[in-house]
C-alpha cells in the first residue's frame, strides 16, 4: 500500500472521530423514576394525590411509611412528625406530661429550659412551614391559570379541585394558627410568594392572626360537608372549630378578645347537628375512633397504610413502660416507656370521675423524683391500640387509632368559657358542661351547680376531660398560668419542686439555623 | 453511543488498511536484547527507540529495528518501573548492530515511566505531584483490597479501613475536600474511570474496590495535586488513583502464588465482669436484683473466632515479538474475626496485547472479572455483646429458640449468638471491567499518535439479609425481616484522543501535546423488596413468605460525562518544564445554567541539578523545584438534583379519605442550578536526589480550597418543600506539607546486608471557612448510639470538619462530676450541657501521618516492615459514653456498661462530655514480612511469613484508635492481627 491509499481513509476516521466529539455533547437525562413538575398534572389523579400529601403532613413523616424518606432534616425521622412535634410541645412543659428520655431535645421540653437550637422546637417550627408550603404549591398548581395551560379535565374533576383548594387553605390556616400560637411574630408565606432564595419578611402574630380568620371566614363553606365518606378531611365545622380556638385565644394573639366569636363558632359547630357526645369516653382514643360520632377533625393513622413512628404510634407507644404494664394489654408489641403523669395531672381527678379510669398505678410513684425513671409518675396510657370491641388494631407496631384534632366535647367547654368570660349564655353552658359530667361520672352523681362554674373550673376541666389532647399549653397560657408564679407544678422550671419562670417562655423561640437563613427574622424577646 | 461505536469499528478499520512509509537514504538494522539486570530474565515489551524508530522487545526480549538511518545513533530502551537505558551506536549501511540493554528495576527513577491520565511521563520531567507505587513496594501478607497495598506508602495519603473482612475503606489524599459529595479520589483502572464514591462503583460487599485482585495489579499512581489530576476535571478535587493491571512479558511461564493466614481479635470493649455486674445492679437497681440470673458468660468469646484466610493466584504470562498476555485466576477467601463475617473472591483476568502494522498499530485488551461474596454479622452483635447480661447462659432449651432471652415487651438487651447463628446477611457482587485500547502511530508522523479506548464497567450485586421472628428482639417490634436488592449498573466508555510528541522546529525544546475527546455513560436499576412482619422462619432468604408489611422500589439512574481534553507539556534541555492541561465538562449532574465547566491547571519545574554550574556535582544527582496550580471538580453528588420531582409515597404513607387511602406525592426541594465543586489549589514542591539516587524524597507544600460546596444547609422556612436544600454554598480548605526520603542505605550484593529505608510525613489542617452567605451557621452532625438525634461533631466556620462538639467535663480530683460542666470559656460551672456551653474540640483526622518501610536483605533472605503513627487524631468513645448506671433500670431488663463506669460513676449517660473525646495517636506496626528466596531448577520460589498489625501502642482505651473516618466508635468491628505463610513459585 502507499501513502495516497492511506491519507484518505485517516482523514475521514480522524474527521468521523470529530464528528462524535461534537455531536455527542448533549448532557441532558430526564429522571426515569420519580416524576416531574414537568409531567405528574399529566396524571389527573395527581391532585387527589397532592392535597392528600398536605393532609399526611400531619400524620406521617415521610414519603416512605414508617420511616425512610422523611420530609425535613437535622432531626431522627421518628421525632420529627408533626402531631408528635405538636403534641411534645402542647403538653411536656405544662403540669400534665413528662417525658423520660435523654433524647437530644427532648429534656428541656420537661422543664421549660429549652433554647433556640432545641431540637423539637426547631423541628415544630419547620414542620409548620413545610405545611404552608405544601399548601401554597398545591394552590399555585390549581390556580385557574395553571390548570388553563394543562390538558382539559373533566368537569367533576375541575368541581373537585376547588373543593381542594379550599382543604389547602384550611390547613395552611391550621399551621399558621401553630404558628402564631407557638411562636408569635412569624413569616407570612402566601401562594403568591415566590419560592426559591428570597427569604419572606416577618409579619406581626395579630396581623397573621388576622389573615388566618379571613382565610377560614372565606373557605368555610366551600369545606366537604360532615359526611362519613368525608372523614379525615377538612370540613365546615373542622373550620369553625378552628375558628373557635382562634377566637377564644385571640387575646393572647391580638391584645384583643374575641369571645363572642368564640362562642358564636362553637354554637355552629354544636348546632350543626352532624356530632354528638361518644357515649363511651375511652372510645375516643381508640383503634376504632374512626367510628366515634363525636370527632370532627382528625389526623388519621392507620396501622397499615399511614404508618410512622410519630403521631398515636408514639403516644400509644411512649405511654407504656416499667416492668409490669403488658404491652399487649393496650393493643401494642412494645413499651417505649417515655411518658407519664405529672402529679399535678394525676391530681386532676376526683373518685368517679371515669376519665381517669385508664391510670396505671401499679408499680409507678405519683411523684417524679426522676424523670428518667418511668417508675416515677403514674402511666397513662390513653392511646390504645384496641378497639372498643376488644380487638388488637390492624398491626401492633403501628397503630390504627385516629388523633382527635377537634371534637365535640371541646366545642362544649370552648362555648361555656366563652359564655363565662362574655357572661351570656351560662345556662347553657352548665348543660354542656354537665352533659361532658354525666358522661364522666356515669350520671348526675358529678354534676356541678351554676355557682360553681367558673373560670378556675374551666381551665380544671379542660385538663380532665382533653388530658394529653395537645392544648394544656395554650389554655395554661391563655389563663396566665403558663410561666410565671400564679401556678407552680412539678419540675416547671427545671427543679422537682417547680418554681417561677419567666413569661417570655409563653413563646418558644424561632431557630438559631432559621435567623441565620433569614436575615429579616427577629427573635422573640428573652431569647 | 450506538453511533461512537460503529464510528469507532470504522476508525479501526480503516486504520488497519494502511500501510507504513518507507525510509529514504542508506540504513542499517539494530537487533538485541533486552534483560533484566538484576534477574537476568528478558523483559518483553520494552520500548526500544532510535531517531524517531522504534520497536517493542519481544519473546526472550529481542527487538529489531530495520531502516535506521546510517550513522552515529544512540538507542534507548525503557519500561514502566525501570529505569531508561541509553547506549550509542554507530550504524552502517546494510549492516545489523547488536545491542543488549540491561535494565535495572527503578521504581522512582528519574527515567522511569509513570502512568499519568491519558499517558505516561518520565518521573524526573513530572511537574506535578505524582506518587507512584510499584508491585514490589506494595503491602504483604493478607490483602484484600487493592487499597491496602499503599497504605502507608505515599505522603499525604489515608487510607482507613473498617477493619472486617474486605472491610469497606475510604481514602482521603490530603483532606476531604466535601462534606455531603464524597471526598473520595476518582480510580481510574487501565484508563477506565469508575464510579464515584469510596471504591468506586457498585458493591453488595464491603468495598466496592474488591472486585479487583491486588494480584493482578502492577502499579498504582497516586495524583495528588491539581495539575497532575485536572485532566480528569470534574472527577478530580479529591485527587485520582491510577491502577494498572499486569501485562505479560518474557517467555511463557506460569506462576503460582500461594498464602494462609490466621486471625484474631486483638481488643475487645471492656465491660463489666459478671461480679462487677451484680454488685451494679445491687447498687443501683435493688428492684432488679431478682433478675440477674447465675450464670459466667463473657458474650465477646461467644462471638470472636481465630479467622482462617487462604488464597490462590495463578497466572500464566509470556510475550512474543508482536504480542503479549496474561491470564490469571485468583481465589481469595477470609473469614473474620467476628463469627458470621467472611469475603471471598473468584477472579479472572486477561491481558493481551498486539501489535500490528510494523508495530505502528497497538491492539490492548484488558478485562478482569470478579465474583465476590460477602457474609456480615448481623448488625446488632457487636452492640448486644457489650450489652447483653454477663450473668445468663448462652443457652436456654426451654426458649423455641434454644437461646436465652429476656422475655419482656421493654427495651432489652438480646443474646448475640441467637442473633449470629439465626439471622443471615450476605452480598454477593459480579463485577467485570474492560477495555479495547488501540494505539496508532501515523505512519507518515511517527510522533503523532491516535488514541481509542472502548470500555465498559458492569455490575450485578444482591445483597439479602433475612431476621427471624423469634428472635427476642423481634418478638418486641418488627417480628421477623427480610430483604433482597438486586442492583444493576452498566457503564460504558468512549475516549479518543490524539497524542504527539516531539521536538519543536521553530523554537528549541520539545513538546508533548494530548488533546481529546471522552463520553462516559451510566445506567443503574435499584430494585428492592422488603418486608417485616413475616409469616414463616422456614425459608429464610430463599423465599418470601407473607408477610405485614411489604415494601418494594424501583429506582433508574442514568448519568453521561461527557469531556473534551488537552495537555500541552513543553520541556526545554530537561531543565525548564512547563505544563498546562485544560479540561471541559459537561454532566448530566449538573443544572441547565451550569451544564459545562471548565478546569485548568498549569505548572512550571525547574530541574537546578541539570543546570551547567550543577550538573557536574556527582553527590547531587536531583533537584528540581516545581509550581502548579489547577482548578478541579467534584460532581460525586447524586443525580437528578436539578430536578423538581414529585416523589410518591409508598402504601405505608398515605392518607384516608372516608374509607379511601390515597397514595400521596410530595414535590422535592430543590436547587435547578446545581453544579461542581470546584476546588483551586496550590503545590509548591521540591524533588532531590543524591549519590545517583541513593538518598532522594520530595518536600511539597500546598493549599486547596474549594468553594461552591454541595452543602444541604437550612434554608429559610417557607421558600422551599423542606428545610434543607442541597445547594452549592460554603468553603472550606486544606492546608498541608509532605516530606518523603528514600534511602539505599545499604547497598545489596551477593553476600551483603542491604539495607533501604522510607520515609514520609504529612501535614493537613483542615478548615470550613464558610457555610452560608451571610451569618454563622452551626451544622451538628455526627449521630452516635444512645439517645436518639444525639450529635456529637459540628460543622462550624472557622474549624475543621466533624469536629467534636462537646461541653467542658468539671471534675473533682481527676473524678468526672456527673451533670455538672464548665462553661464553654472554661470559666464557670454549669448544670447542663446546652447550646451555650457546647464547642467545636478536636477532630477524628490525624494532623500527622507517618509512615516508615524498611527492607533488608541478605542472601536468599529478605525482612520488611512498615510502621505507621498518626499524631492529633481523636475519637468520640461511644461504647463508654453509653455506660452509665441508668442502664440497669431502663428498659424492661437490666443491661451490662462499658466498665468506662467505673471510673466516671454516672448513672445518667452524659454523651456531649469531652471526657469520652479521647486522644487517638498511635504507632502500629502495620505489617512485617520474613521471606526466603532461592532457585530450584533455575526457576524462582519464595517462601515469606507475614504478620500484620503485629501491634499498636495507643493511650486510647477503646478498641481501635483508627475508628473510621468520622472518628466515632461505636461498636465498631475489632482489629485482627493476621498471621500469614505464603509460597511463590514460577515455571
Amino acid at each position: 500500500m502507499n501513502l495516497r491509499a492511506f491519507r484518505a481513509p485517516t482523514v475521514v476516521a480522524l474527521a468521523l472521530l470529530s464528528l462524535v466529539a461534537v455531536g455527542c455533547t448533549d448532557t441532558t437525562v430526564q429522571p426515569k423514576s420519580t416524576v416531574t413538575s414537568a409531567n405528574v398534572f399529566n396524571d389527573p389523579s395527581s391532585y387527589q394525590a397532592f392535597i392528600a400529601r398536605v393532609y399526611s403532613g400531619l400524620a406521617v413523616s415521610g414519603q416512605q411509611g414508617p420511616a425512610g424518606n422523611p420530609d425535613i432534616q437535622g432531626i431522627d425521622e421518628g421525632f420529627s412528625q408533626y402531631l408528635r412535634l405538636y403534641w411534645e410541645c402542647e403538653e411536656l412543659p405544662t403540669d400534665e406530661a413528662v417525658i423520660g428520655w435523654g433524647d437530644i431535645g427532648l429534656p428541656e421540653m420537661n422543664t421549660m429550659t429549652w433554647t433556640s437550637s432545641s431540637t423539637m422546637v426547631v423541628a415544630m417550627y419547620y414542620r409548620i412551614y413545610v405545611q404552608v408550603v405544601m399548601a401554597n404549591q398545591f394552590l399555585n398548581e390549581t390556580s385557574t391559570s395553571a390548570l388553563a395551560g394543562r390538558a382539559a379535565l373533566s368537569p367533576a374533576l375541575t368541581t373537585q379541585i376547588q373543593q381542594y383548594r379550599a382543604e389547602a387553605r384550611f390547613l395552611r390556616a391550621l399551621s399558621y394558627w401553630h404558628a402564631i400560637d407557638l411562636f408569635g411574630n412569624a413569616p407570612l408565606v402566601k401562594e403568591t410568594d415566590p419560592l426559591g432564595s428570597t427569604p419572606p419578611k416577618q409579619a406581626n402574630r395579630a396581623d397573621i392572626y388576622n389573615y388566618v380568620v379571613a382565610e377560614l371566614t372565606a373557605i368555610k363553606d366551600a369545606l366537604p360537608s360532615s359526611t362519613a365518606a368525608n372523614y379525615g378531611r377538612a370540613t365546615t365545622q373542622a373550620a369553625n372549630m378552628l375558628l373557635a380556638e382562634l377566637y377564644l385565644n385571640a387575646g393572647v394573639y391580638t391584645g384583643t378578645t374575641a369571645y363572642p366569636q368564640a362562642l358564636a363558632a362553637a354554637q355552629a359547630v354544636i348546632s350543626s347537628g352532624a356530632y354528638s357526645l361518644d357515649p363511651n369516653y375511652r372510645h375516643l382514643f381508640m383503634a376504632d375512633n374512626n367510628t366515634s360520632p363525636e370527632i370532627i377533625f382528625a389526623i388519621t393513622q392507620d396501622g397499615k397504610r399511614t404508618q410512622s413512628y410519630g403521631g398515636v404510634t408514639f403516644l400509644a407507644h411512649a405511654g407504656c413502660g416499667g416492668s409490669i404494664m403488658s404491652a399487649g394489654t393496650y393493643g401494642i408489641d412494645y413499651c417505649w416507656g417515655g411518658t407519664r403523669l405529672k402529679p399535678e395531672a394525676y391530681a386532676f381527678y376526683t373518685a368517679g370521675d371515669k376519665r381517669s379510669s385508664y391510670f396505671f398505678t401499679n408499680g409507678q410513684n405519683v411523684a417524679v423524683n426522676d424523670i428518667t425513671n418511668f417508675n416515677d409518675g403514674v402511666a397513662a396510657p390513653k392511646f390504645t391500640n384496641i378497639s372498643s370491641t376488644g380487638a388488637q388494631g390492624s398491626d401492633p407496631t403501628f397503630v390504627d387509632t385516629d388523633f382527635p384534632l377537634f371534637r365535640l366535647g371541646e366545642a362544649y367547654l370552648i362555648y361555656a368559657e366563652a359564655a363565662l368570660r362574655t357572661n351570656a349564655n351560662t345556662a347553657q353552658a352548665l348543660t354542656y358542661v354537665n352533659q361532658l359530667r354525666e358522661r364522666a361520672y356515669g350520671g348526675a352523681s358529678g354534676d356541678i351547680t351554676s355557682a360553681q362554674l367558673t373560670l378556675p373550673f374551666i381551665l380544671a376541666e379542660r385538663g380532665r376531660e382533653l388530658l394529653w389532647e395537645a392544648h394544656r399549653r395554650t389554655d395554661l397560657v391563655r389563663f396566665a398560668e403558663f410561666t410565671g408564679s400564679a401556678y407552680i407544678w412539678s419540675w416547671k422550671g427545671g427543679t422537682k419542686a417547680g418554681a417561677s419562670t419567666d413569661a417570655h417562655l409563653n413563646l418558644y423561640p424561632l431557630p438559631g439555623s432559621e435567623l441565620v437563613a433569614n436575615p429579616n427574622l427577629t427573635q422573640n424577646p428573652g431569647y | 453511543m450506538a453511533r461512537a461505536r460503529w464510528i469507532s469499528g470504522a476508525l479501526l478499520a480503516a486504520l488497519v488498511g494502511t500501510a507504513q512509509l518507507s525510509a529514504q537514504g542508506p540504513t542499517g538494522t539494530i537487533r538485541g536484547r533486552v534483560i533484566d539486570g538484576s534477574t537476568q530474565q528478558a523483559i518483553s515489551g520494552a520500548s526500544v527507540m532510535v531517531a524517531n524508530r522504534g520497536a517493542l522487545s519481544g519473546t526472550n526480549g529481542a527487538y529489531v529495528i530495520p531502516g535506521v538511518p546510517a550513522g552515529a545513533q544512540t538507542v534507548r530502551a525503557t519500561y514502566l518501573g525501570y529505569a531508561e537505558a541509553a547506549k550509542p551506536v554507530t550504524v552502517v549501511a546494510g549492516q545489523t548492530a547488536n545491542l543488549d540493554f540491561l535494565l535495572e528495576t527503578q521504581a522512582i527513577g528519574l527515567n522511569a515511566l509513570v502512568v499519568v491520565g491519558y499517558g505516561q511521563q518520565k518521573a524526573g520531567n513530572i511537574t506535578g505531584a505524582v506518587k507512584q507505587v510499584t508491585a514490589t513496594e506494595f503491602n504483604t501478607g493478607r490483602v484484600v483490597s487493592p487499597q491496602q497495598l499503599i497504605e502507608s506508602k505515599v505522603a499525604g495519603v489515608q487510607v482507613v479501613d473498617n477493619n472486617a473482612p474486605g472491610g469497606g475503606l475510604s481514602i482521603r489524599i490530603r483532606g476531604a475536600t466535601s462534606v455531603n459529595a464524597s471526598s473520595e479520589p476518582l480510580y481510574v483502572v487501565d484508563g477506565i474511570p469508575l464510579g464515584n464514591g469510596a471504591g468506586g462503583g457498585l458493591s453488595a460487599g464491603r468495598d466496592p474496590l474488591n472486585f479487583l485482585n491486588p494480584g493482578d495489579i502492577e502499579s498504582i499512581t497516586v495524583l495528588k495535586d491539581a495539575s497532575a489530576a485536572a485532566i480528569y476535571g470534574a472527577n478530580a478535587a479529591n485527587g485520582v488513583v491510577l491502577i494498572q493491571t499486569k501485562a505479560g512479558r518474557n517467555a511463557p511461564h506460569v506462576t503460582y502464588s500461594t498464602s494462609m493466614s490466621s486471625s484474631s481479635v486483638t481488643r475487645v470493649p471492656q465491660v463489666l465482669s459478671p461480679a462487677q455486674f451484680r454488685a451494679a445492679v445491687a447498687q443501683y437497681a435493688p428492684a432488679r436484683v431478682s433478675l440477674l440470673g447465675s450464670a459466667s458468660t463473657d458474650w465477646f468469646s461467644q462471638i470472636d473466632r481465630s479467622a482462617f484466610g487462604q488464597e490462590h493466584n495463578f497466572a500464566v504470562s509470556g510475550a512474543g515479538e508482536h504480542n503479549n498476555y496474561r491470564l490469571s485466576l485468583g481465589y481469595l477467601n477470609q473469614d473474620g474475626v467476628i463469627k458470621g463475617s467472611a469475603n471471598n473472591r473468584l477472579s479472572l483476568g486477561v491481558n493481551l496485547e498486539q501489535r500490528l502494522l510494523s508495530d505502528n498499530l497497538d491492539l490492548r485488551v484488558n478485562a478482569v472479572g470478579s465474583r465476590a461474596n460477602d457474609q456480615f454479622t448481623a448488625g446488632d452483635v457487636l452492640g448486644n455483646a457489650v450489652s447483653m447480661a454477663p450473668t445468663q447462659p448462652v443457652f436456654d432449651p426451654t426458649n423455641v429458640t434454644g437461646y436465652w432471652d429476656w422475655s419482656t415487651s421493654g427495651a432489652s438487651a438480646s443474646n448475640p449468638v441467637a442473633s449470629l447463628n439465626m439471622s443471615t446477611d450476605k452480598g454477593s457482587t459480579w463485577r467485570s471491567i474492560g477495555n479495547l485500547q488501540t494505539e496508532y502511530a501515523l505512519p507518515f508522523l511517527q510522533a503523532l499518535k491516535a488514541h481509542v479506548n472502548l470500555g465498559y464497567d458492569a455490575t450485578k450485586t444482591s445483597r439479602e439479609s433475612f431476621t427471624p421472628s423469634n428472635l427476642a428482639s423481634q418478638t418486641r417490634q418488627t417480628h421477623g425481616q427480610l430483604s433482597i436488592s438486586n442492583n444493576t449498573q452498566a457503564n460504558t466508555l468512549f475516549d479518543a484522543y490524539l497524542n504527539y510528541a516531539g521536538a519543536l522546529n521553530v523554537v528549541p525544546g520539545n513538546i508533548d501535546l494530548t488533546g481529546g475527546y471522552s463520553y462516559s455513560q451510566s445506567h443503574s436499576e435499584y430494585p428492592y423488596f422488603s418486608e417485616t412482619g413475616i409469616a414463616s422462619n422456614l425459608l429464610g432468604v430463599s423465599g418470601v413468605p407473607s408477610a405485614t408489611n411489604v415494601n418494594l422500589g424501583q429506582s433508574v439512574v442514568d448519568s453521561k460525562l461527557i469531556s473534551f481534553f488537552g495537555r500541552a507539556n513543553y520541556n526545554l534541555n530537561d531543565r525548564y518544564l512547563l505544563a498546562f492541561s485544560l479540561r471541559r465538562d459537561g454532566s448530566s449532574r449538573f443544572g441547565p445554567s451550569n451544564a459545562w465547566g471548565y478546569f485548568p491547571a498549569a505548572s512550571v519545574a525547574w530541574r537546578i541539578s541539570q543546570e551547567p554550574f550543577l550538573k557536574n556535582i556527582e553527590a547531587l544527582s536531583d533537584l528540581k523545584v516545581r509550581a502548579s496550580w489547577g482548578k478541579t471538580g467534584n460532581q460525586a453528588f447524586a443525580d437528578y438534583q436539578q430536578y423538581p420531582t414529585y416523589t410518591y409515597g409508598n402504601a405505608q404513607a398515605q392518607y384516608q379519605f372516608g374509607d379511601q387511602f390515597v397514595t400521596t406525592i410530595r414535590p422535592s426541594a430543590v436547587d435547578p442550578n446545581i453544579k461542581w465543586e470546584q476546588t483551586s489549589s496550590y503545590d509548591v514542591g521540591l524533588d532531590y536526589g543524591f549519590l545517583k539516587q541513593r538518598v532522594s524524597g520530595a518536600i511539597d507544600w500546598y493549599t486547596k480550597k474549594t468553594s461552591d460546596l454541595i452543602f444541604t444547609v437550612p434554608v429559610a422556612a417557607g421558600t422551599n418543600f423542606s428545610n434543607f436544600l442541597t445547594t452549592n454554598i460554603g468553603s472550606m480548605q486544606n492546608k498541608g506539607l509532605e516530606l518523603s526520603l528514600s534511602a539505599r542505605v545499604l547497598e545489596s550484593g551477593a553476600h551483603r546486608l542491604g539495607w533501604t529505608a522510607d520515609f514520609n510525613a504529612s501535614h493537613n489542617a483542615n478548615q470550613l471557612l464558610t457555610i452560608t452567605t451571610a451569618g454563622s451557621q452551626v451544622i451538628r452532625v455526627g449521630g452516635v448510639a444512645g439517645g436518639v438525634g444525639t450529635t456529637i461533631q459540628v460543622l462550624e466556620p472557622g474549624q475543621p470538619v466533624n469536629s467534636f462538639y462537646v461541653c467542658r467535663q468539671a471534675y473533682n480530683n481527676g473524678t468526672p462530676i456527673e451533670g455538672k460542666y464548665l462553661d464553654s470559656l472554661g470559666v464557670n460551672t454549669v448544670s447542663s450541657c446546652d447550646s451555650h456551653n457546647l464547642r467545636a474540640y478536636h477532630n477524628p483526622a490525624p494532623t500527622w501521618m507517618l509512615g516508615h518501610t524498611s527492607s533488608f536483605t541478605y542472601g536468599h533472605v529478605d525482612l520488611g516492615f512498615t510502621l505507621r503513627a498518626y499524631l492529633g487524631n481523636y475519637v468520640y468513645n461511644n461504647v463508654a459514653s453509653n455506660g452509665s448506671y441508668n442502664a440497669l433500670t431502663n428498659g424492661g431488663s437490666p443491661s451490662n456498661i462499658s466498665s468506662s463506669v467505673l471510673k466516671t460513676g454516672f448513672v445518667v449517660p452524659q454523651y456531649l462530655s469531652d471526657y469520652y473525646v479521647e486522644k487517638g495517636s498511635f504507632l502500629r506496626m502495620d505489617n512485617a514480612t520474613v521471606g526466603y528466596s532461592f532457585r530450584y531448577r533455575d526457576q524462582p520460589i519464595r517462601l515469606y511469613a507475614t504478620v500484620q498489625n503485629a501491634f499498636t501502642s495507643t493511650s486510647y482505651t477503646g478498641v481501635d484508635p483508627t475508628a473510621g473516618l468520622n472518628g466515632i466508635d461505636n461498636n465498631i468491628y475489632p482489629r485482627s492481627r493476621t498471621v500469614s505463610g505464603g509460597l511463590s513459585v514460577q515455571f
